[in-house]
Formats: structure tokens, C-alpha cells, sequence
């Protein structure tokens, strides 16, 4: 007596044996093959044919494999998404500070608060649009490496702004003539861009993706 | 039966197309492409479902589980705006080379 059950648990044995050990992929899968069993078996067919026929069209478990692994992420594109997150906290933190300087701080002039809201504005554009005009890197380990680059410069330029630009401006504008106007264009200069090149460590993923699908 | 390398090419503008009419899963999507074809047009099943997880990851689709009428479990994919995008240029691309395609062969019988 054919027993489906045992069959369909044989079956994703050989599966997980060829290396779809991912639970979403063989669940799906699954349940395709129970759907084209039942269809099968209301066309007349037998239990244990329905089931030859449908798990045979479902594919070679090894030949299934190699197509998963194509979308599975590599460990150094998973880094560069840490990396990528880490920029866009930043990135966030910056925005923010800007944005309230900008609105909020009363001593800044208006031509200040415009420029501040205006590099607001401008990085909110480029980290939404950048995936357009950005090149389309076809290596995702070039494409990686470039991403990397970007938020390592990023990062750089950031610690040297703190470091370096942010305590120069407190000596130099002593508390009496501190200049917030100063403070806030010196900021906008050097976390737009930041921005920019965090755009590029975002957007490059995207920007290879866009190009595939232009290419049938 | 249609060449492998064209059934490969022509996967995700039908996904796309068959998606822009509502959500739909992967047996479902199969089958119409199946009906749509006449048969010509065949997929080896279990491939397909790579192809809807790339383009997920890329953007152009959703995906949510849900239930059928009868309660079994389904993962149901949705186009998303990249995805719309995506599908006006395959058409537009796959109309050019129609359009060519079509216009040579008028040419030999004329």
C-alpha cells in the first residue's frame, strides 16, 4: 500500500540531503508538490503516480539547489549590510541633529537655518535617488568592496569632524563669541558628504539590481 | 515546446505581468502560464520558486503567507512599484523585439 505521507517525507529528506535545508524554500515547495498531487489525482491518476509525476516535475534536488544558492547572500555582502546599517544610524543621528539646529536653535541666522534645511533636504534626495544615477557594478564583490569603501571613508571623515573640526571650533570661538551659525555650516559641509557616501554604500546593491531587470 | 533559454528569459516579465492582475502564488502561477501557452510555455516547477525569492530580494515583489479556502498554508507574492517599472520595460522590450522580429518576416514575404 502507497503510503503518500512517507513518501513526501522521503522526498524532503532528499532536500534537505541536497542542501535546501532553508525552511521557506522547501515549505513552499512542499506545498506545490501536494497541490499538483491532488490535481493529478483528480484527473484520474494513482495516489503513487500522482506523486512520481508531480515530484518529478518539480525538479532535481540538486538542480534546485544551485538556483537557491544564486539568491542567497554572501557572508562579505551580509557584512556590508551591517556596515550599511551602521551608516544609516549614523546618518540618522546627523540628520536630525542638523534638522534641529536648523528649526530650533534661535541663534543661527536665517541664511544659516536655509543652508541646513536645504543639506536636510539634498541628503533625503540623494539616499531616496542615488540607486538611479549610481553606476551598476555586476561583481557583488567589487560591488561589495565599493560599498565598504564608501562606509569606511564615511565613518573616517566622521570621527575626523568630531575629532578634529568639532573641539577646533569650540577653542577657537570661545564661549563668548561662539558661533552656532559656524558650527551649523561646518556641520552641513561635512555630513553632506557623509551622506553621499553613505548613499553610495546603500544605493549600489540597488543600482545593480535595476539593471538586471533592464536586461532581459 | 518553446527553447529552454527563451522559457528562462521570458519568467520574470510573465511574473510580473500575471502579478500587476493581483496577488497570486506559485502552483496558481504555473498553472496559468500553463493555460496561457497552450502547454508550450513549461516551467519545471520547483524552479520557479527561486526565481519569485530573487525577485523578491530585489524589490520588485511581496510576499505574505496566507491560507486557501480549503486552510491550507500559501505564500502569497504581490507586485510592488519597482516591480511595475520593471514590467513596463520588459514590455517595452519584449514589444521592440516583436517588432522587429515581425517586420523581417513581412520583409521575406513580400
Amino acid at each position: 500500500m502507497f503510503d503518500l505521507e512517507k513518501s513526501i517525507v522521503e522526498w524532503r529528506k532528499q532536500m534537505l540531503a541536497a542542501g535546501i535545508k532553508s525552511p521557506v524554500p522547501l515549505e513552499e515547495l512542499e506545498i506545490h508538490l501536494r497541490e499538483e498531487i491532488e490535481r493529478q489525482v483528480r484527473l484520474g491518476m494513482s495516489l503513487r503516480d500522482a506523486f512520481e509525476t508531480a515530484s518529478g516535475k518539480m525538479g532535481r534536488p540538486r538542480e534546485l539547489k544551485t538556483e537557491f544558492k544564486k539568491i542567497s547572500v554572501p557572508v562579505e555582502i551580509r557584512f556590508v549590510k551591517l556596515a550599511d546599517i551602521a551608516c544609516g544610524v549614523v546618518g540618522l543621528f546627523f540628520l536630525l541633529w542638523t534638522a534641529y539646529v536648523a528649526l530650533f536653535i534661535h541663534e543661527a541666522n536665517w541664511a544659516s537655518r536655509a543652508f541646513g534645511l536645504l543639506a536636510v533636504a539634498a541628503t533625503i534626495l540623494i539616499w531616496r535617488h542615488a540607486g538611479r544615477f549610481l553606476p551598476a557594478i555586476r561583481q557583488p564583490k567589487v560591488r561589495a568592496a565599493a560599498g565598504l569603501a564608501a562606509c569606511v571613508v564615511g565613518f573616517g571623515g566622521t570621527l575626523m569632524f568630531i575629532r578634529q573640526v568639532l573641539p577646533g571650533l569650540f577653542i577657537v570661538s570661545a564661549p563668548a563669541d561662539f558661533s552656532v551659525n559656524r558650527l551649523l555650516v561646518s556641520f552641513v559641509v561635512a555630513w553632506t558628504a557623509m551622506a553621499i557616501l553613505g548613499a553610495i554604500a546603500f544605493r549600489l546593491d540597488e543600482a545593480a539590481g535595476k539593471t538586471e531587470s533592464q536586461h532581459v | 515546446m518553446i527553447r529552454k533559454e527563451l522559457v528562462a528569459a521570458s519568467a520574470e516579465p510573465l511574473i510580473l505581468s500575471l502579478l500587476a492582475k493581483g496577488e497570486s502564488y506559485g502552483y496558481a502561477i504555473i498553472q496559468e502560464v500553463k493555460a496561457r501557452s497552450g502547454g508550450k510555455l513549461q516551467w519545471t516547477d520547483g524552479m520557479l520558486y527561486p526565481v519569485l525569492h530573487r525577485m523578491e530580494r530585489r524589490g520588485l515583489i511581496k510576499s505574505r503567507w496566507g491560507e486557501s479556502e480549503t486552510g491550507r498554508k500559501r505564500k502569497y507574492y504581490s507586485l510592488k512599484k519597482d516591480g511595475k517599472l520593471a514590467m513596463s520595460r520588459h514590455h517595452e522590450q519584449w514589444l521592440l523585439v516583436h517588432g522587429v522580429l515581425s517586420g523581417l518576416r513581412k520583409e521575406q514575404y513580400v
